[in-house]
């Protein structure tokens, strides 16, 4: 039974699958082939190491807990492992949602259920599926290792970088099962999900800087504590395949308990007639999305908060150096020591970016979605024009990326004025907002021309959004050509604050926003509509 | 009916979807104060055709006109005038009953009024519950509340009865049968016959994307044959000769066999029947669901031979 339903499973989620294990193991592997050439002097090393123990990168990439003498291997583990597991935990998080409530939302549980299939089956051919696809990449980030050969690196931590981030991924895949027994849907379990994850992101930054040993309480911290290349720890792997366990059988035990389609969670009873507020497609999007929008807000705020608590840390260099204000007066040493925060921001600037650009690209893929699944087929035989329907997905995904994107500065803006002493303006983050929002625009454009052209290639705009991090997180770091930096358009934006906004950059992004805009909302009315 | 202009209008409407072709030729019209039939097999381009009507698809050739106006041109304004329920309606998960009735009744600048309350009674809707707890049913209901209290001229039912209870498709077609009474006009695709004979003035039969037949129930029923089952005196040697007879089988007894006869045939059938002395006869006029078999199930002609 398990294993016909698992390979019913696979055939469906094979492409995912493919994509998934192909652009994990590929990037993983290239930059770790490319390390040697990047930081292969010993120089190049060492000025690294001074970057990475700085609280920025700390609150970034982990604790920097490597010893002297340094080598490759050891910055390539500081580097990856943190943000190899935030990948690893996305991709578990979505395909275990997909694979439970998921299929439970679109009715295809049922049908599965009414065969002579056991409550738990469609739950256990999930955890296979998982499980394997967990093992699979770590093999092969294992094997990619081997492969690439860096100098320092041994076999034991190459195989220990392959497991630890397999089970992060298992673990957070387990525990999303259990939260998607909680929730009472799909939207409800990935929104759950994401906030536990958040929570403990959160968490494990803010004692990577002050508190390293308090980071052993954060699950998701444990894939620091491998001491890659070094003692080699096995002990946190355990954990986490532990902690998995524990998961997946609460999981069970809750989907042994509950009805098909319900949750711990119960459904509340709706209004009997809509508010007066509730009149066309925009004020509908904002009924559906208004709850997810305020998690986004309140996310990205938070997100915003915690980085900005360790300014004081980060932006003081007497801490690390006391003659230095001798050396350079008081004056001058607030002036350096903002220089060092608003560097740290420009980097913090690029996370907020891509987590406004999260909901944005998700509402404006979510006009497919509806169209697709039939909800906006009625809506269509009002009198409610298809410019009227696009108008109102593309302005609210514009909206959002701007609301999420100020949320992040405005937090960052309240924590810092009450965590230093000497904060930082609200000025400075103005200009962050207005450099990078043409480019968020931009994106956001190109996702709303993939569903007015090509509504079958819309998760080309994923790829973008993963790519816009990708190259702006890791880009300094792996030496990525500047070239490729400019594939997306947030590579075009000035590193604002630190440097001044580039407004003939800032007009022509939005001159491409509105041409972009233009052909969408042309193809969007011209096209066929989903059957 | 005839003389009047006709408030849909179509033209050798063609869809192509690539290489495949979802609508050959569909050529119908629907008059004012009017209830079309509007059936065919599955797959055959029922909504499709309907799609097309409502704007959602463009047409590939042909034209289709609603009011006078383009479909696709003009879709904006007719659908100002019209009421639609889909065959799967599908609702936004997280918004109650109430809410959707209302917002749609809002997208065609209508009002939530003594009227849709009245006819979330008479469906047993309960309106506070979210979308995702309803079932099939409860979601047409939905779709149907909210178009039975729009004020609509043409109303278009997709197979708007096939997860309704027997007592809720009564309610639907008394509410169809008042708008008929009110002068609207309606095109109702349906595969529940007794439906369709109970309400439709005229049908159109589609069949892979062709309109095979349009015209009221009597002249459809002309199209077919009767079914005859005699015992005469004399022997029926004869019979076998005679043109649109069909399907001649032998029957326990003397003289006696049943057979089908194509309508215009039957006065010289008759005649032949009476010279060989009567004995026993009972014909059978052809139901509804002969006319639908017959067309549903024959590949080319809809009336080829078929033994029956």
């Amino acid at each position: 039974m398990v294993g016909q339903l698992l390979r019913l499973n696979l055939k469906r989620d094979r492409n995912k699958l493919l994509i998934w294990i192909v652009t994990l193991v590929g990037l993983f592997t290239a930059i770790a082939a490319k390390f040697d050439g990047i930081y292969g002097t010993q120089t190049a090393i060492d000025t690294i190491v001074k970057t990475l123990k700085m609280p920025a990168m700390v609150s970034l990439f982990g604790a920097f807990t490597a010893k002297a003498p340094y080598t490759t291997a050891k910055i390539f583990a500081t580097e990856m492992v943190v943000f190899m597991a935030l990948i690893m935990i996305i991709m578990n998080i979505m395909l275990a949602v997909a694979g439970t409530r998921g299929e439970e939302d679109e009715g295809l549980l049922e049908l599965v259920r009414a065969h002579a299939v056991g409550r738990q089956v469609p739950l256990v051919a999930t955890t296979i599926e998982l499980t394997g696809l967990n093992l699979v990449v770590g093999v092969l980030f294992g094997v990619g290792l081997q492969l690439a050969g860096m100098p320092g690196a041994d076999t034991t931590g190459n195989w220990l970088i392959g497991a630890g981030l397999a089970a992060i991924g298992w673990m957070f895949g387990m525990l999303t099962l259990l939260l998607a027994q909680v929730a009472d849907s799909a939207s409800g379990a990935t929104m759950l999900s994401y906030a536990v994850f958040g929570v403990m992101y959160v968490a494990r930054m803010s004692t990577d800087v002050s508190q390293p040993k308090l980071t052993w309480w954060v699950p998701f911290g444990w894939i620091e504590k491998l001491n890659i290349y070094q003692a080699n720890e096995w002990q946190p792997v355990f954990m986490m395949l532990l902690f998995g366990l524990v998961c997946l059988n609460l999981a069970m035990y809750f989907n042994q308990r509950r009805d098909l389609g319900a949750g711990l969670l119960v459904t509340r009873q709706g209004r009997a007639k809509a508010s007066p507020v509730l009149m066309g497609p925009t004020t509908l999007l904002w009924r559906q999305s208004r709850g997810t929008l305020l998690a986004w807000v309140i996310g990205n705020a938070l997100l915003g908060m915690s980085y900005a608590s360790i300014f004081n840390t980060i932006g003081d260099l007497a801490k690390s150096n006391p003659t230095i204000k001798q050396l350079l007066g008081a004056a001058a040493l607030a002036a350096a020591n903002r220089v060092i925060v608003k560097n740290f921001i420009a980097v913090l600037a690029i996370v907020m970016v891509v987590v406004a650009l999260i909901p944005a690209v998700q509402t404006m893929l979510k006009l497919v979605h509806d169209e697709n699944k039939g909800y906006l087929h009625q809506v269509y035989a009002t009198a409610t024009s298809r410019w009227h329907v696009w108008a109102s997905y593309t302005g609210f995904a514009l909206v959002e990326a701007l609301v999420v994107f100020l949320a992040g500065c405005l937090g960052m803006y309240a924590m810092g004025r009450s965590a230093m002493k000497d904060p930082i303006n609200w000025i400075t983050y103005q200009h962050v907002l207005l450099a990078y929002l043409p480019a968020m625009f931009v994106m956001v454009a190109a996702a709303s021309l993939l569903v007015g052209w090509w509504p079958k290639g819309r998760y080309l705009a994923w790829a973008g959004v993963f790519y816009g991090f990708f190259s702006l997180y890791l880009g300094n770091l792996i030496d990525l050509p500047k070239w490729a930096k400019q594939l997306t358009p947030l590579g075009f934006v000035n590193k604002v604050p630190i440097k001044a906004i580039d407004w003939s950059t800032n007009w022509w992004l939005l001159g491409l926003t509105v041409l972009i805009l233009v052909l969408a909302s042309w193809g969007y009315r011209r096209r066929d509509l989903a059957q | 009916m005839t003389t009047a202009t006709p408030l849909l209008q179509l033209n050798h409407l063609q869809k192509r979807f690539g290489k495949f072709e979802a609508l050959k030729d569909i050529d119908f019209a629907i008059y004012p104060g009017e209830v079309f039939g509007f059936i065919g097999p599955n797959g055959a381009g029922k909504s499709t055709t309907i799609r097309v009507l409502l704007g959602i698809l463009k047409a590939s050739g042909g034209s289709a006109t609603i009011f006078g106006q383009d479909v696709w041109q003009h879709s904006v304004a007719i659908h100002r005038r019209i009421a639609y329920v889909p065959g799967d309606v599908y609702l936004w998960p997280n918004l109650s009953g109430g809410e959707i009735i209302d917002l749609f009744l809002k997208l065609n600048g209508e009002r939530h009024s003594a009227k849709t309350d009245a006819l979330i009674k008479e469906f047993g809707l309960d309106p506070r519950k979210k979308a995702r707890t309803y079932s099939k049913g409860n979601r047409q209901k939905v779709a149907l509340i909210a178009a039975f209290s729009t004020n609509a001229d043409f109303y278009i039912f997709d197979e708007p009865t096939s997860g309704l209870d027997p007592l809720n498709e009564q309610t639907f077609q008394a509410h169809v049968l008042a708008l008929k009474q009110a002068g609207k006009s309606v095109l109702l695709s349906s595969h529940i016959l007794s439906e369709v004979e109970k309400m439709c003035d005229r049908i159109g039969i589609i069949r892979e994307g062709q309109i095979v037949e349009t015209g009221t129930l009597a002249e459809m029923r002309h199209l077919t044959r009767t079914t005859i089952d005699v015992q005469t005196v004399q022997p029926l040697s004869a019979l076998t000769t005679l043109p649109g007879v069909h399907g001649l089988t032998a029957k326990h007894g003397d003289n006696h066999v049943s057979f089908a006869v194509d309508a215009d045939q039957l006065t010289t059938v008759m005649q032949y029947l009476t010279r060989q002395q009567l004995v026993t006869l009972t014909s059978t006029p052809p139901t509804l669901e002969d006319l639908f078999m017959r067309y549903y199930a024959a590949p080319n002609d809809a009336r080829t031979p078929d033994g029956k």
